[in-house]
């Protein structure tokens, strides 16, 4: 028997029983179908996988859940709905930042994590931001363009 | 299906017994071990070793200045805190900004980088530049070992089987001039193909400290004191004509075995550029 793991995902309690090294991608993925957040190389190198824990960008597919005790996860799932959420969702439709589409949940968790901590990034920041994120359709100007018009549009909404 | 079992302790007194009981292997950010160990989606990695995950101990975090001046970083801290902490001295905090993307950097921990002790890890490099120590804590107590001293080779370290890397202590210089050079594939994301750090204190036309540590270019962080010891306590004027020597004494301490020519002309390149920053009587401060 393995000791219970309690934390929360988008707000919602979850109580994990199983393995503590199981993978946080796999709990998200599996357990509770939170199938926006996506694997991609599964060694933390694509950003594929972004999700915030306790305010910070992480990659879930390095994450075990026993490093989740107590912590409070926010993945797509949870921003899409709020205000910060749909103008982000909005600019990145508006600007054509999504081709295939597979990176762009974890790009809008970096660029979640980014606004949330600097309403203000100059192009520079962004880049930083969404370093550690690929996109194979290799369609970083528009992304780039897409969260500077997030946070213009968003403006003081970002400040809260 | 996991042969063996791992943990989550909730105290370190906890995380110290499963240490000494189980033989537990601590897990701190997990970058390393979740790699390692990785069997694909859906199942848990293993590493053929019960796994503690430690990541939520708050006795090992955080980031103080001790009255002597030294800093000591806890074995959690992560790197984007220790890259943010304005106490953290220069090459630490530049080997740390380094590291991954954004993302690792909230995830990787100083602690398991340096137990993880791989050549080719972003931190021990400047620490042992540095002269930094590690704390390694059990429950007989805490011994205090030189960095250096404690990583022995590629993955292989000085930790007992009952012991967790408590944190490092690193102690406090003044330097006249610092260089950090980090050469990967890309920005982000790159892990380190070669580094290396320096400092020296030039007092009065005098080097009176002068030291380097090469990563990425032998089994271990390479820190060589005998060819140091050929620039400490000469003139500055005396220092061109030092150079071929020193720069040949430092050749023989690495190793590089994959590319190693790359790795020999690029190291002699950064250390050349540093000791003319000296030479030429450069504004003090961080040599380019």
């Amino acid at each position: 028997m393995y000791k219970e793991i309690e934390f929360r995902v988008n707000g919602n309690k979850v109580v994990y029983s199983g393995n503590p090294l199981t993978r946080l991608v796999d709990v998200l993925r599996e357990d509770l179908k939170l199938i926006g957040v996506k694997e991609g190389c599964g060694e933390g190198e694509c950003g594929a996988c972004s999700v915030i824990k306790d305010g910070k960008l992480v990659t879930s597919c390095i994450i075990p859940v026993g490093a989740c005790l107590g912590s409070d996860i926010l993945t797509i799932e949870g921003i899409r709905d709020t205000e910060k959420g749909k103008c982000l969702i909005t600019a990145f439709r508006d600007g054509g930042a999504v081709q295939c589409g597979f990176c762009i949940p974890g790009m809008v968790m970096a660029a979640y994590a980014l606004l949330e901590s600097n309403p203000n990034p100059t192009e520079r920041d962004v880049r930083i931001a969404i370093s550690g994120n690929i996109c194979r359709c290799t369609g970083y100007d528009l992304i780039v363009e897409s969260i500077l018009l997030a946070a213009s549009r968003g403006g003081e909404l970002w400040q809260q | 299906m996991a042969a063996v079992r791992n943990y989550v302790p909730e105290t370190l007194d906890e995380a110290l017994l499963l240490r000494k009981a189980e033989g537990a292997v601590p897990l701190a950010g997990g970058t390393d071990i979740m790699v390692q160990g990785k069997r694909g989606i859906g199942l848990s990695p293993e590493i053929g070793k019960p796994v503690m995950v430690i990541s939520s101990l708050k006795e090992l975090k955080g980031i103080t200045m001790l009255p002597d001046g030294s800093v000591e970083i806890g074995a959690l801290t992560t790197a984007a805190e220790i890259a943010e902490s304005l106490i953290v001295p220069w090459h630490v905090r530049m080997a740390a900004s380094g590291m991954g993307a954004v993302a690792l950097r909230n995830i990787a921990t100083i602690g398991g980088n340096i137990g993880n002790a791989s050549p080719k890890g972003d931190l021990p490099q400047p620490l042992i530049l540095l002269d930094a120590e590690v704390v390694l804590i059990s429950f007989d107590g805490e011994r205090r070992v030189l960095l250096d001293a404690f990583i022995q080779g590629s993955k292989k370290t000085d930790l007992h089987d009952d012991e967790i890397i408590k944190s490092v202590v690193i102690p406090p210089h003044d330097f006249t001039y610092s260089y950090y050079r980090k050469i990967g594939m890309r920005k982000a994301n790159a892990i380190s193909k070669l580094s290396l750090s320096a400092a020296a204190v030039v007092k009065d036309g005098l080097v009176v400290d002068f030291r380097a540590s090469s990563g990425a270019a032998g089994p271990k962080v390479i820190r060589s004191r005998e060819a140091e010891s050929m620039i400490i306590r000469r003139p500055v004027e005396d220092i061109p004509e030092i150079v071929p020597d020193f720069l040949e004494a430092w050749d023989h301490a690495i190793s590089p075995h994959a590319m190693p020519k790359y790795r020999r002309n690029s190291t002699a390149r950064m250390l050349t550029r540093f000791l003319e920053a000296i030479v030429n009587e450069e504004e003090p401060g961080i040599v380019e």
